[in-house]
């Protein structure tokens, strides 16, 4: 025996075995899958028996065995477009033309009388090197798309698929030119044996294999597991989940859904929208966001989709290999995600329910039977992860409780000391004026111990309001009913008030058109009073304050400018907390309790408004507040059909 | 020997006017300071007899002028006076005589100044 037979029967022998391994497979589990598998190496098979035997037997074969072996030479293109079928979608005029062109092929060979006339001869070898060709263009898409253990597969389906192609273009080469026959069957031989090796790990991969080609991925998936609960937010973990697990399997998408035990529904979230992998989906259709309406979230009834739900229903790992067969309702839905076949599994930490992994595909041989224990693995270390997250978020509120409860604290003990200290001044001095008036009740009256009482009287009295609007700031309740007003006449009267007590140095600046907004009057002139006071309050005496109101965009807006001691840059985010006073504020020179704007940004705050700041330390300070804005003209409309009833 | 005056230290004025005031009205010497700085630049001027002391203040607050007065190797009779919930405290962690939480009122006062002005230092 020579080398080159020994090759031939290695290569025989492979497809034989490929053959028994994936009729015994399609005996277990029949799917079409299965059987195109089983058809493409029993054509393979018929064509290595018939043609040994003939040749053992050195007899000119029967017309009936030349027609066969012919007819299964001639169906392994077509075969082999079923089988790209089983992976992605062939277009029905491809799949129509193949077959019409078999027929007309396998009609042609079995009434022509041989041998076969050479220009027929070529057609046929060229027709089978196109639809072969073809098959191997589709697979190294689909391996381009695919990852991990399915782009391998695919991979080795379009070497295999170009082997036989060589191998066909060999075969017409030794037709045309028998000069080299020798050559021509070595090299054919070759090819053979490796498309033969190429399909058999393609279609039929053995565990191990398919496992030391999982073995990658899944080590990159484990190794970047553990940071993941790590990750800012939960979405965030959930998708690098979701990828790690695709991309182990092999498979395109995979999603997770948590579930909620109060709405006993799993939630889920679409992946960020990836403009290739919206190109890539036949009706070109960007995920976007759900049923819900909520942004990118989708929700999954384990009782209303219970196929979806399969695993999580079942709590065990479930393989569904068509969707649309097994779920009709849903249909749409599945084809719209191109989704065929369905791995799910439940993720459980220890007995709670945390939620379902589903990995899709679009078609069902992209799954082994072995891929349920991969995907429940999957499943068990996401669970993992989400429940030290979960973890994790509880520490976080407990530490967010105990900050709020010593923010109270700090709160009362601090309003505690700011009350004690004019009451202290209010008890002595009426003491010691009564004292001196028992004493010598002819003596003058203490105009400056009066004076005294009177400071330290208002200064609680501002103290308790304002304590008293904090602890309503909380609610929603502190602003009341609100009626259209224009700025630029609560800008006038707060600034009237101001200057009572600040002098003239107060500038106005307001458009000729009304700046309108719905505004609770007094609350609001409450923030006006408290800017213009701070601003007078926090500059010198001889320099201006300027008030400002103007409209812009949907907004009425007005700013207080002073030219004062202005706020450090580390004070500027904080000067709206409460009790919180700039470091560079002098105690004795600025009585203050650190409340009014603070109220005053929950006052602006509940108009729907925004309040903020500009200001250079030692330059002053301009604080802004934008209001929404009511549309102009609708006050003169209303006030035209005022007049119109009035006049009626 | 003139008498050892009473030094009384707040951040507030109208507690500052009103306590020195009062003890001056009952016959005490008195000086008065805004802070502890202004306290400190007093003791070294004369050495008070008492020293009413507010905690919280600007500059330098109660527990930087007890420190101020220990590198010093002064030993000063002190009374806290606070408003704030932690006054015991405080007066046990710099080494007060006595507190005198706020608010007080005149009687209170006078008489925590009668009770822990050393004997026998002023009053004529």
């Amino acid at each position: 025996m020579t080398g080159l037979d020994q090759l031939q029967y290695l290569s025989w022998l492979l497809y034989l075995f490929v053959f028994v391994a994936v009729l015994a497979r399609t005996i277990r589990r029949p799917t079409p899958a299965h059987l195109d598998m089983t058809l493409f190496f029993g054509a393979i098979a018929i064509l290595i028996v018939l043609s040994t035997v003939t040749a053992k037997l050195h007899v000119a074969p029967p017309p009936w065995v030349t027609a066969l072996t012919g007819a299964a030479a001639l169906s392994l293109g077509y075969l082999l477009l079923r089988l790209v079928r089983d992976f992605s979608d062939v277009p029905t005029l491809a799949m129509r033309a193949t077959e019409v062109g078999l027929v007309v092929s396998v009609v042609g060979i079995s009434f022509w009388p041989t041998p076969l006339p050479p220009t027929f001869a070529l057609l046929l070898v060229a027709y089978m090197v196109a639809v072969i060709a073809y098959a191997t263009l589709a697979f190294a898409r689909l391996a381009a798309r695919m990852p991990g253990v399915t782009r391998r597969r695919m991979q080795a389906a379009a070497a295999g698929s170009l082997c036989l192609t060589l191998a066909l273009v060999v075969a017409g080469l030794g037709v045309g030119f028998s000069d080299f026959a020798g050559l021509w069957e070595e090299l054919s031989a070759a090819v053979g044996l490796a498309s033969g090796v190429c399909y058999f790990v393609a279609f039929a991969p053995p565990t191990w294999l398919r496992h030391a080609w999982q073995e990658p991925e899944l080590r990159a998936f484990l190794a970047g597991a553990g940071s993941l609960s790590r990750l800012p937010d939960l979405r965030s973990i959930v998708h690098e989940l979701e990828r790690g697990a695709a991309s182990a399997l092999g498979a395109p998408a995979a999603s997770i859904a948590l579930w909620d035990p109060d709405t006993r529904r799993l939630h889920g979230y679409y992946p960020p929208t990836d403009p290739d992998v919206a190109a890539e989906q036949p009706d070109g259709e960007h995920v976007k966001d759900g049923e819900n309406g909520e942004d990118g979230a989708w929700e999954l009834d384990p009782a209303a989709h219970p196929v979806s739900a399969l695993g999580f229903v079942n709590q065990r790992p479930t393989l569904v290999t068509d969707l649309l067969q097994m779920d009709p309702a849903n249909a749409a839905l599945f084809k719209k995600y191109n989704a065929r076949t369905l791995i799910s599994a439940p993720i459980t930490a220890s007995t709670r329910r945390v939620g379902l992994l589903l990995v899709y595909a679009p078609r069902a041989p992209v799954f082994a039977n072995s891929d349920l224990e991969l995907v429940q693995l999957l499943a068990d270390q996401a669970a993992v992860i989400l429940q030290s997250r979960a973890l994790v978020n509880e520490a976080a509120h407990v530490a967010a409780r105990e900050e709020a409860a010593r923010l109270k604290e700090d709160f009362l003990s601090s309003a505690a000391h700011d009350l004690k200290t004019p009451l202290t001044g209010i008890v002595t001095q009426a003491q010691l004026l009564l004292r001196r008036h028992e004493r010598d009740p002819a003596a003058p009256a203490d105009a400056v111990g009066l004076n005294r009482l009177v400071e330290q009287s208002q200064r609680l009295r501002n103290l308790v309001v304002g304590l008293l609007d904090v602890s309503r700031l909380e609610h929603p309740g502190l602003v009341g009913a609100r009626a259209e007003a224009d700025l630029r006449t609560l800008v006038q009267e707060a600034v009237s008030h101001a200057a009572l007590s600040g002098g003239k140095r107060v500038k106005l600046e307001v458009p000729p058109q009304p700046v309108l907004a719905e505004v609770d009057v007094q609350r609001f002139e409450q923030v006006l009073t408290n800017l213009v006071e701070n601003a007078l309050k926090y500059s010198p005496h001889d320099s201006r304050v300027i008030v400002r109101v103007w409209q812009a965009d949907a907004e009425a807006r007005l700013s207080v400018q002073d030219r004062g001691i202005g706020v450090p840059v580390e004070d500027q985010p904080l000067v709206f907390e409460r009790f919180h006073r700039a470091r560079n504020v002098d105690d004795r020179r600025f009585a203050g309790m650190g409340l009014g704007l603070y109220i005053a940004r929950g006052i602006v705050e509940q108009h729907g408004g925004r309040i903020w700041l500009d200001s250079t330390p030692g330059a002053g300070s301009t604080f802004f507040v934008a209001l929404p804005a009511v549309a102009p003209g609708s006050a003169e409309t209303n006030a035209i059909e005022g007049m119109q009833v009035a006049s009626a | 020997m003139p008498e050892r005056p009473i030094l009384v230290v707040d951040d507030d004025p109208t507690i500052l006017a009103t306590v020195s005031e009062v003890l001056d009205m009952e016959g005490f010497a008195v000086v008065t300071a805004t802070n502890g700085a202004e306290a400190l630049a007093a003791v070294d001027h004369a050495v008070p007899s008492l020293v009413l002391l507010d905690m919280r203040m600007p500059v330098l607050d109660g527990w930087g002028f007890m420190r101020a007065i220990r590198e010093r190797g002064l030993t000063l009779t002190v009374v806290v006076m606070t408003a704030a919930a932690d006054a015991r405290r405080w007066g046990r962690e710099i080494g007060a005589e006595g507190v005198l939480a706020k608010p007080f009122d005149i009687d209170e006062l006078v008489r925590a100044v009668q009770h822990w002005r050393p004997h026998g230092t002023g009053e004529t």
